[in-house]
């Protein structure tokens, strides 16, 4: 108790003293190159070296102009110069190249493993998987997130690439409802993200055996079968570190792009243009790697989140703990012996 | 071919913005754009500069190599123009440009800016020279009549001068030999230091 209180009070001491100072110190910045002005002119009034060091700053109190608009009374901006350095150099290059060498491996992955089927044969019992909440929402939020994600490639690489098939004004067209598209559907894409996290959120939270899932990479290499809840290890990884960290991210980097009329100035959109490109090119690859276990990497997936429901064989073989706990609340305990699997990983143990 | 260039003279410009009003009315320019601007640096403190700026007709120009839709083109004589049909409002340029040049009719809400607008050296666009709809979107081609830019022209001081670099580089290097002074290009002020007559500063104090 009496902490807390102790802490309160240095809080409360730091946000006086910040509230005092901070203005002091910014205004001894702003007035000390032309303090310095003032005097340079009596001892050298041939030079005006005080006053071009300011040209670049900007933050000078008196560095006026009659013409009305954002930071027009800056002279010259200097972040320009490495916003074009990072997003035509780095994320353009190798975020482009991040993006082939997925896809290619995704494509090899395919080419040496194909689909992963069920062993078993189905039930013909279907489980339902996903609500249909859940399906809206997620198919909301994927639909917007290809539209974003395809439209925003045409701003960042098209010139590049669909420049020289489609010629200038075809790819001008492209490009107009490109950026319509992506500065629309972003704000939707982002309200979609945070319903998402609500709606899956429970089912994601990382429990103990999802270390040894991480461990055997779930099986994708080895083929052996590795037990899991209602969503695995890795799918966990993609909700927290895709959906969730990336999708707000791009989000609040979106709208600092998208609303120009709230004022910001040049150097926070050249940030959050940076970051919103990191962001695009890390999500992109993360998506296709999801899109593609979702879809032709495993049989049965994509029905799953089409019609919502899942044979017993599909949720035994995937989501073993899942099955179970499903099988436990209808009333009845899960038929037979727990698989092989699952009495080897309890042998292990989690901890 | 000659290479185009502004150049203000600080010593010279009085902030009167007859250059800002001078583009304004040559190019019949709306609301809210503004291709030419006077900034004053260290406004009321003696010594005082004031300098006219726009696009500055960059060499190796980063709204060019950011544009996602490639609408720009450099002149033979070195003017930085953009194609409206191609542009995409995306501000790209905006961001990239040193000098706040690219200006937009819309206040970008969703995005929505409108087709950039700035500065063309009054030399119009990629339609046809002096046609109405070249001024529709750019404003008057004086080049192509043979003339230099409205608000050079019109500066009452001859403090902004736009033309051919080498001419307007040597119109500047005169002055600054006669005047003796204000010769920031080539840093004369801070080389030679204090005048003769000032009594010799302490030792440790700023020069
Ligand atoms: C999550 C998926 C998203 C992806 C993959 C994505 C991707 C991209 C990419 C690649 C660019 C081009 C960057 C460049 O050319 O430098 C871009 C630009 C942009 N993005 Fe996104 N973005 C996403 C979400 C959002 C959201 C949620 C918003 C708004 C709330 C948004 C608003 C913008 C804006 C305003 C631009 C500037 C380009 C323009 O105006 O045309 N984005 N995005
Ligand atoms: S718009 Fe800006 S970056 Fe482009 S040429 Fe003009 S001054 Fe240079
Ligand atoms: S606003 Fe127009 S001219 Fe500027 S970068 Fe975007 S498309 Fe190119």
């Amino acid at each position: 108790m009496r902490d807390n209180l102790g802490m309160r009070r240095l809080m409360r001491w730091c946000a006086v003293l910040c509230i005092v100072l901070l203005p002091q110190f910014s205004w001894a910045a702003e007035t000390s190159s032309a303090n310095e002005q003032a005097q340079r002119q009596t001892t050298q009034p041939g030079n005006n070296a005080p006053v071009w060091r300011d040209v670049r700053g900007g933050d000078n109190l008196y560095q006026t102009t009659q013409v009305r608009g954002i930071e027009t009374d800056v002279l010259v901006q200097s972040g320009g110069e490495t916003w074009r350095q990072i997003r035509n150099g780095p994320i353009t290059v190798y975020g482009g190249w991040l993006l082939v060498v997925i896809t290619l491996l995704i494509g090899l992955f395919y080419g040496v493993k194909g689909q992963i089927k069920l062993h078993d044969k189905p039930t013909g019992r279907l489980m339902q998987r996903f609500t249909p909440w859940d399906r809206v929402v997620h198919w909301s939020t994927a639909i917007s997130f290809m539209i974003l994600a395809l439209t925003g490639m045409v701003t960042l690489f098209g010139k590049y690439i669909l420049l020289p098939v489609f010629g200038y004004t075809l790819f001008s067209w492209l490009a107009i409802l490109s950026k319509n598209l992506h500065n629309f559907v972003g704000p939707l894409f982002a309200v979609c993200t945070v319903l998402l996290f609500f709606t899956f959120v429970r089912d994601n939270i990382p429990k103990a055996h999802d270390w040894l899932w991480m461990k055997k990479a779930g099986g994708l290499l080895s083929g052996e079968h590795v037990p899991s809840d209602r969503f695995n290890a890795g799918e966990k990884i993609w909700f927290w570190f895709g959906v969730t960290l990336l999708g707000i991210v791009a989000s609040i980097t979106g709208f600092i792009l998208d609303f120009a009329n709230f004022g910001q100035g040049r150097l926070l959109m050249q940030q959050a243009n940076v970051i919103h490109g990191i962001a695009a090119v890390l999500f992109v690859p993360m998506a296709l790697a999801h899109i593609y276990i979702g879809t032709l990497g495993t049989e049965g997936s994509y029905t799953s989140m089409r019609t919502g429901s899942v044979d017993e064989t599909w949720a035994k073989e995937h989501h073993e703990y899942w099955y179970n706990d499903a099988k436990t609340r209808q009333g009845h305990a899960p038929g037979g012996a727990p698989s092989a699997a699952v009495a080897a990983a309890m042998k292990e143990g989690w901890k | 071919m000659a290479r185009m260039k502004f150049l203000c003279d600080a010593e010279r410009c009085i902030e009167c913005n007859g250059c800002v009003t001078a583009c304004k009315q040559e190019h019949d320019i709306p609301w809210g754009v503004n291709r030419r601007r006077v900034v004053t640096l260290n406004d009321g403190v003696p010594g005082e500069k004031s300098i006219s700026v726009a696009c500055m007709h960059c060499s190796d120009a980063p709204c060019m190599a950011v544009c996602p839709v490639d609408c720009f083109y450099q002149t033979s004589e070195g003017v930085v123009l953009h194609d409206k049909d191609l542009c995409i409002g995306c501000g790209y340029c905006f961001y990239a440009c040193p000098f706040g040049a690219p200006q937009f009719p819309q206040d970008g809400a969703f995005g929505l800016r409108g087709k950039m607008d700035k500065c063309t050296f009054c030399a119009g666009g990629p339609e046809a020279d002096n046609s109405a709809a070249e001024f529709k979107k750019y404003g008057r081609n004086r080049l192509a009549e043979g003339k230099l830019p409205a608000c050079a022209e019109m500066c009452a001081t001859k403090a902004l001068l736009g033309g051919d670099s080498d001419v307007i580089s040597d119109i500047y290097r005169n002055r600054v030999l006669k005047r003796g002074k204000g010769s920031e290009v080539w840093g004369w002020g801070t080389a030679y230091g204090k005048p003769e007559k000032q009594p010799a500063a302490q030792p440790g104090a700023k020069s």
